[in-house]
């Protein structure tokens, strides 16, 4: 029984790892960028609810637009500033460029905001638990792992349905006959990154409804977000999708193996450094990630 | 014996370069004696450990051209090594810090070989992974101390067996011999076999190895070379600071900073990772005793610092000794 409530914690914090995911691996996927930023982005996301709820007076949930705007602008605005030139570079100048991003984004928000721990305590949802048979779940959790289920589904309908989502997988696949072809290439980057950007901001959004927000929450995010991508394949959107619920899983089933076997050593500390063992693992044995297509 | 000359012959450099060593390396010898304080001593003595850092990290991700992220793991090995043994057993300095040496080195082989067979990008976040699972377990362990670190007993005397002074001077003199031995080391082995291997591997990867040039070991060779190099500066770190624990040694952060610092100066140059540390570690250190004093500007450091990165990747991702080279070419 322990196992199974641990299973359903896992997926629904899965879902929304999946969504934090999902930016990272379109980014990625489009031109071959690890974003390093992105865990601030989802920072900014998630100070974005926080101050509209708290100032406005409204419930987080309803202030989700606001983080999604706030998360493309940044997207937007760190393409068209920074990763334009960073293109032309090695790879290694690019890594270190995205991290200058995340240096400046998460100093920025120790200026503005200071280092306080903070968290929403008013909200129609905050505090209340849904009681599904012998499974006690929070609201919070339930309705933003639905939520991201929603947006996730939504961004995997614009990329394979529409006529903009085939322009931007075709560029993805090969950047110079989707040039030939009439599509506007740095157009379709600005948009992944619009994309990325928005996505994580909404999953900031929700990710505070139940965390704590500091300057220097978006470390452990955007491991488990690496992690994550790379276990599903760089560039797979499918990927992202289930590796985000497999660490989801792997995450709380940990600590009640832990438990269960009666270790101390094996206990919740160690939750996010098995989720790196796994990738280790994961990617020794098979390179190119579970869905990967890029190598 | 060759090799020895070859570590000491330094006539392939331009004039330009062999004069500016020159003045550097006497400017270093009476720099004790110039009167700086001791937050300037401390600044220089920074800045020669993170060059020996950077020239470490350079035979693999300068030469070889691997994006290797992990290397404050091996920061901690160095530096657990040598607090442990001193603590527990009373092991000098002298014999601690090889054996620190050859646990890195062989535990770079270990993880070393299968993180070999992943290339670019799936291979710099699995470095950074390792080294977070070693901070990790460091963090939790409590027979090392756990998260509270370890710290060193203070000698009432000033030892040489263990490495303990009372002035920085020592310090100093001390650092800067083991940053002139991997200045020689360097020198000899940017021309040495693996050296000329590694610059093939990473020019043209599929090349090298139709040449009969076994890849995956040059560079878990390159690996387990530049994890002692920085296992020695792990080292220094536990008797100069008299104190570590996981999050000062083994930290993200100091594995981007020994990475990012190389690759602004210049990576896969023989000067690069030294003109990056001179130039970051001061301007860190400054800024942040600068602005980091001043009420209400707390993170402002940080914020020119993060630009500073974000503008030199985005201009010269060559680095600095790319700008240099880049004017004398021009004023050729």
């Amino acid at each position: 029984m322990i196992i199974l409530d641990a299973l359903l914690q896992g997926i629904l914090m899965g879902l929304l790892f999946a969504l934090v995911a999902l930016g990272l691996t379109i980014i990625f996927g489009m031109m071959d960028i690890v974003n390093f930023a992105h865990g601030e982005f989802l920072m900014i996301g998630m100070y974005t609810t926080y101050w509209t709820s708290l100032l406005l007076h409204i419930d987080p949930l309803i202030t989700l637009p606001a983080s999604a705007i706030v998360g493309m602008l940044l997207g937007l605005a760190s393409y068209y500033c920074l990763v334009k030139y960073l293109l032309r570079g090695p790879m290694i100048a690019q890594l270190f460029g995205t991290f200058g991003l995340m240096l400046f984004l998460r100093y920025l928000a120790q200026f503005l905001f200071g280092t306080d721990y903070r968290i929403i305590q008013k909200g129609l949802l905050v505090g209340k638990t849904l009681a599904l048979g012998p499974f006690m779940l929070d609201w919070t959790k339930l309705s933003s792992a639905i939520l991201s289920l929603i947006a996730f589904l939504f961004v995997y309908y614009l990329l394979h349905r529409t006529k903009l989502g085939k322009a931007l997988r075709a560029t993805a696949l090969n950047r110079e006959a989707a040039n030939y072809m009439g599509i506007k290439t740095e157009r379709m980057n600005a948009l992944a990154w619009m994309i990325g950007g928005g996505t994580v901001g909404i999953a900031g959004g929700l990710i505070v409804n139940f965390w704590y927000v500091y300057p220097t929450v978006g470390l452990l995010f955007v491991m488990i977000a690496f992690a994550s991508v790379a276990m599903g394949g760089f560039g797979s959107i499918k990927g992202a999708f289930f590796a985000g619920i497999l660490v989801g899983m792997i995450e709380m089933l940990f600590p009640v193996f832990g438990h269960l076997i009666g270790s101390d050593f094996l206990g919740p500390h160690f939750k996010f450094t098995v989720v790196y063992f796994a990738y280790f693992i994961i990617v020794v044995l098979r390179p190119q990630g579970l869905f990967g297509w890029k190598k | 014996m060759e090799k020895i000359r070859d570590a000491f012959d330094f006539r392939d450099f331009s004039k330009p370069e062999k004069v500016g060593f020159a003045i550097f390396t006497l400017f270093l010898l009476i720099f004790p004696w110039l009167g700086a304080g001791s937050f300037v001593k401390a600044v220089a003595i920074q800045f020669l450990l993170f060059s020996l850092f950077g020239m470490g990290w350079n035979t693999i991700g300068g030469y070889g051209g691997q994006v290797e992220l992990g290397k404050a793991q091996y920061v901690g090995i160095g530096a657990y090594t040598v607090a442990l043994t001193m603590v527990w057993w009373k092991i000098p300095f002298w014999v601690s810090m090889p054996i620190g040496v050859l646990i890195a080195i062989g535990y770079s082989f270990i993880i070393g070989y299968p993180l070999f067979r992943l290339k670019g990008h799936y291979f710099a976040i699995a470095t950074i992974c390792t080294s977070l699972v070693l901070q990790d377990i460091f963090i939790n362990w409590k027979l090392v101390g756990a998260a509270k670190g370890i710290e060193l007993p203070i000698r009432e005397h000033p030892d040489f067996l263990y490495m303990q002074f009372k002035s920085d001077t020592y310090y100093f003199y001390f650092i800067m011999a083991l940053f002139y031995v991997a200045i020689f080391y360097m020198n000899w082995f940017r021309k040495s076999k693996l050296g000329y291997q590694l610059r093939m591997i990473k020019e043209d990867e599929e090349a090298a190895e139709s040449l009969g040039i076994d890849a995956r070991w040059c560079k878990i060779k390159a690996y387990s070379i530049a994890s002692a190099f920085v296992a020695v500066g792990g080292g220094f770190l536990a008797v100069y600071n008299l104190y570590i624990d996981p999050y000062s040694v083994m930290d993200l952060d100091l594995s981007i900073k020994i990475a990012l610092m190389s690759m602004l100066g210049g990576a896969g140059s023989m000067w690069g990772p030294i003109i990056g540390s001179a130039f970051l570690v001061p301007l860190d250190r400054f800024l942040g005793s600068w602005l980091g004093a001043q009420k209400g500007l707390i993170g402002v450091d940080f914020m020119i610092y993060a630009a500073l990165i974000m503008i030199v990747s985005a201009y010269q991702p060559r680095g600095i000794w790319g700008i240099i080279e880049q004017f004398r070419k021009r004023g050729a």
